[in-house]
């Protein structure tokens, strides 16, 4: 087949959000506001978006290797076999399948090391291969294991851009016929004391002395910081018609993906966006789309208000007067860190299924005027949204997903 | 507790498998299915749990059949050579080890209780 004409389509997704575990139980929680918002409690300042109860055996089984595993990497796993599982594929398909990751550090160091002083961090009950809770490429060494996957690999570390990275790396893979066929998504947990204390320290989060579900405040003029979250997604994309031939189900195609680096500030975005339109731009001369196609823009929307200024003038700077409905999944979940964009693409797919559009929760005073955000929930059919994420470092990544 | 009941935790957890597959005349590798990696971890989880300093290649029977060879090239006899060798497993589990050495790796629970027991009587 011609390269230019290969298109790529999603046909399974395996999700593990706060929101649910299905793309039903999400549009239902959304639509009733159902939300995990909690105080820590460990720290009565910092809000948190958790899932309680979460056992990655429910999803993956026994396995011996889930000793390896840090929280972020078995959200990762757990939601790789749901998406193998209901992807409902053979073997054979599964040896071809590439795997694309976005994964997290693991930052949960009081937890491998209670007690270290002046770096002595040997303990007589630290595990004998210990650092496999620290590289990153653990839960995909632990998914292709347990779902027999042995295509082409990638785990990405962009920060907060990796997942929706991940996506958009594997979509390439396809559409340019270097395989048919990959699982993409990503994992991720940041509610460990050390997480919290990391972001605490580089004064990320959300004051958290009012009502939890007030905390996250993205585009509000009084927004001061995100609420950490965690979860993951992971779905089977799919060259169209080795997706048709085999009867998928198909949820949506993805069109265009751009990505690109500030290189600016280790952990501010560049105050205008202006390396971030680049990626925003890629995805769109991709999908071979104008501004005025997108019909929703996912909007990476923190709540803080470096990020959200920057993508506020980014938005009006792209669209101009015609702004496309605006959405802030963080408002809902919290920030999953290096998953956000996975478990975020997942939502989008599930409002553009049930044609339904989120309000982003707790915004009162816009801090941009002439925007089109969500205020209220609503009814919406949608052709095209795109996914904004941004990430410490840099990061910038932009990804398009259209109904099918 | 005593050393089956604590090396039952320890192999249930490392092996994430339920306790009641666990005896002491379990076969670690041929039922089990430990692996190279899940002995290593073995080996760091016995000498916290029992605060000893465990041999790998002696508790898990490594040189098992290296000690044969070398028995068989030197003419000894090899029931004594392993007794020199493992003193840490009795006459009679020794000449079962050998009446075993076809169905594959002979490594039992029980050898890891003895071994223990042995470390933990002062050699």
């Amino acid at each position: 087949m011609d390269n230019m004409h290969r298109r790529v389509v999603i046909t399974s997704i395996g999700v593990i959000s706060s929101l649910g575990f299905t793309i039903e139980e999400i549009i239902g929680n959304l639509k009733n506001e159902k939300t995990s918002f909690e105080r820590s409690f460990f720290d009565n300042d910092v809000v948190i978006s958790p899932i309680n109860g979460f056992d990655v055996k429910d999803f993956a089984g026994h396995f011996k290797d889930r000793r390896y595993l840090n929280r972020g990497a078995q959200f990762c796993v757990a939601s790789a076999i749901e998406a193998v599982k209901k992807a409902g594929i053979d073997k054979k398909l599964l040896a071809e399948a590439g795997l694309f990751l976005g994964t997290g550090p693991n930052l949960d160091i009081g937890g491998e090391f209670p007690d270290v002083k002046g770096g002595e961090i040997d303990r007589r009950d630290l595990m004998a291969l210990w650092m496999l809770k620290f590289l990153p490429n653990t839960a995909a060494s632990v998914i292709a294991k347990l779902a027999g996957i042995h295509g082409e690999n990638q785990t990405l570390t962009t920060a907060c851009s990796a997942s929706l990275q991940a996506v958009g790396e594997a979509f390439r893979k396809i559409r340019d016929g270097y395989i048919d066929l990959a699982f993409a998504g990503g994992g991720d947990s940041r509610l460990s004391k050390s997480s919290i204390l990391a972001y605490k320290k580089a004064q990320a989060l959300c004051d958290g002395t009012g009502k939890p579900e007030r905390a996250i405040r993205p585009f509000d003029r009084s927004r001061n910081g995100f609420v950490p979250g965690e979860g993951g997604a992971f779905f089977l994309l799919e060259e169209l018609q080795h997706a048709e031939k085999r009867g998928a189900v198909i949820y949506g195609e993805i069109c265009g993906y751009g990505a690109s680096i500030d290189g600016y500030s280790m952990t501010a975005p560049e105050p205008d966006g202006i390396w971030a339109e680049r990626a925003v731009n890629a995805a769109l001369r991709e999908a071979e789309l104008a501004p005025s196609d997108i019909d929703v823009i996912s909007s990476h929307g923190t709540g803080t208000l470096l990020n959200d200024s920057m993508e506020a003038a980014l938005i009006d700077r792209v669209y101009g007067k015609r702004s496309p409905f605006i959405i802030a999944l963080k408002s809902w979940i919290g920030h999953i860190a290096a998953a956000c964009g996975a478990v975020e693409l997942a939502i989008c797919l599930a409002c553009m299924k049930y044609n339904y559009l989120p309000k982003i929760k707790n915004l009162d005073k816009p801090c941009h005027t002439g925007l089109n955000f969500v205020r209220e929930g609503r009814r919406c059919s949608t052709d095209n949204i795109l996914l904004e994420n941004f990430g410490f470092g840099g990061q910038n990544s932009a990804l398009i997903v259209r109904k099918y | 507790m005593d050393i089956l009941e604590e090396i039952t935790e320890i192999l249930a957890e490392i092996l994430d498998i339920e306790n009641h597959n666990i005896s002491p005349e379990t076969y670690l590798i041929r039922e089990l299915g430990a692996e190279s990696i899940d002995l290593l971890e073995l080996a760091v989880a016995i000498n916290s749990g029992f605060n000893i300093d465990v041999n790998d290649d002696e508790i898990f029977l490594r040189k098992l059949r290296d000690y044969i060879t070398e028995a068989e090239q030197q003419n000894k006899n090899i029931l004594q050579y392993l007794v020199k060798n493992l003193p840490f497993l009795s006459h009679k589990r020794l000449e079962n080890i050998i009446a075993d050495l076809e169905g594959g790796p002979t490594l039992k629970v029980k050898d890891l209780i003895s071994y223990i027991e042995w470390q933990n009587h002062g050699t």
